[in-house]
This record gives structure tokens, sequence and C-alpha cells, in this order.
């Protein structure tokens, strides 16, 4: 599903953020990426979005390798791939439901399937009956829930979380986590940036560990 | 819904969380608008009236009083070949005459007696086609055997060119610095609200917008803004030519001057504000987009 091939990424003045890595996550695995800062956690993500070009090496993201594709297929890229964020990045003047439909809207998804989706991600992240609060009348792991449904909403087949819980107190950390495993329950592939440590030791599934822009660990029922 | 009509609700919606920043734009751009169209309505009416004296305006070629009936129809041939005569008149000696006193009247005893003594020349009245052409007109007429004086009045002509020429050159002018005011206006006032919805556009972008998605509301937003400009300015503009051709038409205060009757120019002014104000709203947009969304 995911494949990094030789993929080195210099920035200006030869900072190596990405070192020759090699790595592939299969369809429907759940995966934790994990190391400190500046370790090249971020660059991983935004290569994989192509935010970011490789300075040498492929990457594949479903059988594809998006190095090759041109800057219009970008949006297509990207709506194979779900991203949930630290911050939510809800948008706050817009109701649970509107910035769920917010995603259905920009992939052009008819009315119908507008409809059957709403109702689908919502019951997938337990927010039926909340659609029509305000991100500022839920708690942080209700809004994290709605970015989750909002990423859910187009049916990617691949889910990035970064930091998906660092903002959450352990108990709401825990729920969301749980509904990840439900949702790669579903198929859907997985990958979580995260210093969870407890959950990821907790959780025992694949840990890929970065230091320095290289692999230093992976493991398949891995530990922080 | 369809992805088009979001889009343009989107747009129209974007008009109303800037609402003071849109009006400001709109109050501004009416403004240009307003002095582009008096200068357009300026230049209409002196182009209106230039044309009307140039049609007046001719050369008369005088015949040889020896001149037999042949010979007039050879020369008139000849003058009709000449390219850029529209139209030619010929004038007798009796003729010749009565214009004399048409053009003294009132005073037609200064011609008493005159008509006996046969002083008044046969010639042909030249119209042209383009009045710029008339010093060559003039020159191939007199090559005509048997004209043996052209006469055309090269001042008014002159005045008549030059008066056009500087109206059109002025409006050019004032015309381009004022697109380019409107539009740098329009372009930042996306810009503005390209920056508040920079929040928005982040996410767009992760959850796989196309470039067309994003900019179609920030288009919309500038067309808006550029058509309701234009027909405010359309509107007001409409109200105050009526106001003056009513007042000051029916007056002798303008010389020969005439406005043209609004009823014959309004579907050109309120076209014109159209293309422009959509033209003003697309380009501005554009303008925006290309720089802070780097599309």
């Amino acid at each position: 599903m995911i494949e990094f091939i030789n993929v080195t990424k210099k920035y200006d003045h030869d900072v190596c953020a990405m070192d020759n890595v090699n790595l592939k996550i299969n369809k429907g695995e759940f995966a934790f990426l994990v190391g400190p800062s500046g370790s090249g956690k971020s660059t991983f993500l935004k290569l994989m979005i192509k935010e970011e070009e490789p300075t040498s090496g492929k990457i594949l993201i479903d059988g594809k390798d998006i190095t090759k594709i041109k800057k219009k297929d970008v949006p297509f890229l990207r709506r194979k791939i779900g991203f949930v964020f630290q911050d939510f990045r809800l948008l706050y003047d817009r109701t649970v439901e509107e910035n769920i439909i917010f995603a259905l809207r920009i992939i052009e998804a008819s009315e119908r399937e507008i409809k059957a989706q709403l109702k689908a991600v919502l019951q997938m992240v337990g927010l039926t009956g909340k659609e029509k609060y305000y991100p500022n009348q839920l708690s942080g792991g209700e809004q994290q829930r709605v970015a989750l449904a909002r990423a859910l909403a187009t049916k990617p087949p691949i889910l990035i979380a970064d930091e998906p819980t660092g903002n959450l107190d352990p108990k709401t950390a825990e729920e969301i986590f749980k509904t990840l495993l439900e949702i790669n329950a579903r198929g859907t592939t997985i990958l979580v940036v995260t210093h969870a440590k407890d959950i990821v030791n907790e959780l025992s599934k694949r840990v890929i560990a970065l230091d320095h822009g290289k692999v230093v660990k992976d493991d398949a029922k891995g530990v922080y | 819904m369809t992805t088009n009509s979001y889009l343009i609700k989107e747009g129209y919606d974007n008009l109303n969380k800037h609402g003071s920043k849109t009006i400001s734009t709109m109050l501004i751009i009416c403004a240009t608008m307003l002095i582009l169209g008096i200068f357009i309505i300026i230049l209409q009416n002196v182009n209106s009236n230039v044309e009307t004296l140039r049609l007046e305006q001719g050369l008369q070629a005088f015949i040889d009083d020896n001149a037999t009936d042949e010979d007039i129809a050879y020369m008139e041939d000849e003058i009709k070949l000449i390219e850029g005569v529209s139209e030619i008149e010929y004038m007798d000696k009796n003729e010749a005459y009565e214009d004399a006193k048409n053009q003294f009247k009132n005073q037609e005893y200064f011609l008493d007696g005159l008509e006996q003594l046969d002083i008044f020349p046969a010639s042909f009245i030249v119209k042209f086609t383009n009045i710029e052409e008339a010093e060559r007109i003039k020159a191939d007429t007199e090559k005509i055997d048997g004209i043996y004086k052209v006469k055309y009045n090269a001042d008014t002509i002159d005045a008549v060119i030059s008066i056009s020429k500087i109206a059109n050159g002025f409006l050019l002018g004032v015309g381009i610095v004022l697109l380019v005011v409107s539009i740098f206006i329009i372009s930042n006032t996306i810009k503005l609200a390209v920056y508040s919805n920079k929040r928005e556009i982040f996410i767009m972008r992760y959850i796989g917008a196309t470039n067309g998605f994003i900019v179609k509301p920030f288009i919309v937003e500038g067309a808006i803004m550029g058509i309701v400009s234009a027909l405010i300015s359309f509107i007001i503009i409409s109200i105050v030519y009526v106001y003056i051709y009513v007042s000051l038409n029916t007056s002798y205060a303008l010389g020969v001057f005439k406005f043209i009757p609004y009823s014959t120019i309004w579907y050109q002014i309120l076209l014109a504000y159209i293309v422009l104000g959509l033209f003003i709203g697309i380009f501005g947009s554009a303008i925006s987009l290309k720089k802070y969304l780097k599309v």
C-alpha cells in the first residue's frame, strides 16, 4: 500500500531529513511511526502526500510511483489518504455535519453519497446526534472524532493520524485509538505518528522508529 | 446541489463574510466606473457630433465655363472613380446663384443683378467616405481636365480630425489608468479573502481539492463584485445622463453641439459596464490567486 524505495530527502545546506529509507506498509496494516523531534517523521508524511519531493528514490502509493505523477494529479493522490491532525484543523464556523460535508463536496460527491456517507461516518466515530453542534460546543475528544469522520468521509484506503491524541487526556486518547482500531478492522491501512508510549506498548502493533532520517527499528509487534 | 452551484454559493458567502470590505471595494469600483462612464459618454457625444460635421464636409470642384455637357459627364465619371469619394452632386449656374442667395439670407440685395452677369460657375459638390483623405482627393480632383479650381474647408476639417483624435487618446489614457486601479483594488480584496480563508484552503488541499475547486469561489466573489458595481454605476449614470439630456439639449447653451438620445446608447453602456465589471472582477481575482495561492 505504502512503499518507500531508497528514499533520500535533503533540504538546503545538505540537511538530510530522510536517508535512504526502504519501507513497506501493507494493505490493511496498522503501524506506528515513532521517533524524537527532527527524526524525519514529518518529512515522511509530507513525502507521502507529495507536499515534498524526494531528492532520490521511489515512493509507491497503492502501487503507483507518486514521484512521477503530475502536479494536476496530486489532489487525486491525496484523496487516497485521509489525514488527521493533532490540532484537529476543523472549521469552527461550520457545524459537525458541515465539516464532514465540506470534505465530500471537495471530492464532488453526489447528494445521495453525501447523505449516506455522512450517516455512516458519524456512526463509525460515535457522533450520531451531534450533527448540528459547532466544534466549540464539543470536547477535545469529540472534536478529534469529527476530524476522523471528515478524513474517513471520502473513503480513503489509507489513514494517517499525526499525533492524534497529543492534545487529549489519556482516557480520551484511549477511546480515539479504539476507534482507529475499529476503522482498521474495516480494511483501512492506518499509520499513526505518536509519542503516546503507553498506548503503543499496549496495542502491540507494528512500530517503525525513525532517527536522523533513518529507520532504526521496525518490529511487527513492537514497543516504543 | 451540484458542485458548481455549491462553489457559487461559497463565493457569495465569502462576500457576506467580508461584508464591510466588500462594500468599500464595490464603492471604489463604482466610483472608477462612473468616471470611466462619464468619459465614454463624453467621447460618444463628441464622436457623434464630429461624425455629423464630417458628413457635412466636402469639397467643391469648379467647372470651366466652356465645358460641354459631355465634358461635364466625363468629369463626373472621373471624380466618381477617385477612391474615397462617397457622393457627388452637380450644381449648375442657377443652383450656384440660389446657393449664394441662401448663404446671404436676409442680405440678398448684395447679389442683386449678379445673376445676369453669369459670375457663378457650375461645380461638383464631392463628399468623402473618410475625411482624413480630403487632401489626396482634392489633389486627384484637380488633375481632371475641365476642373479649374478645387476648394475645401481645410481648417474645419483639420479641427474636426484633431478634436476627435485628442478625445479618443485622452479616453484611452484615462480608461487604462482606471482599469488598472480597479483591477488592483479587486485583487487586493481577494488577497485579504485568501488570507482569511487560509485555514480552509489548507484543509482543502489535504483532502484533495483541485485548484479549480479552491479558486472558483474567489473568482465568483470577484465577478459578483464587478457585476454589482457595474449595475450600480449603470443606474447612476443613466439617471444623470437623462437629467443632463433633458436640461441641456433643449436649450441653446451648447450651440451646435447636440447630445445623443440615451435610448441609442444605453445598451452600449450597459454592455461595456458588464464586460468591464466581469473582466475587472475575474482578472483582479486571478492575479491574487496566482500570487498568493500559487495555483
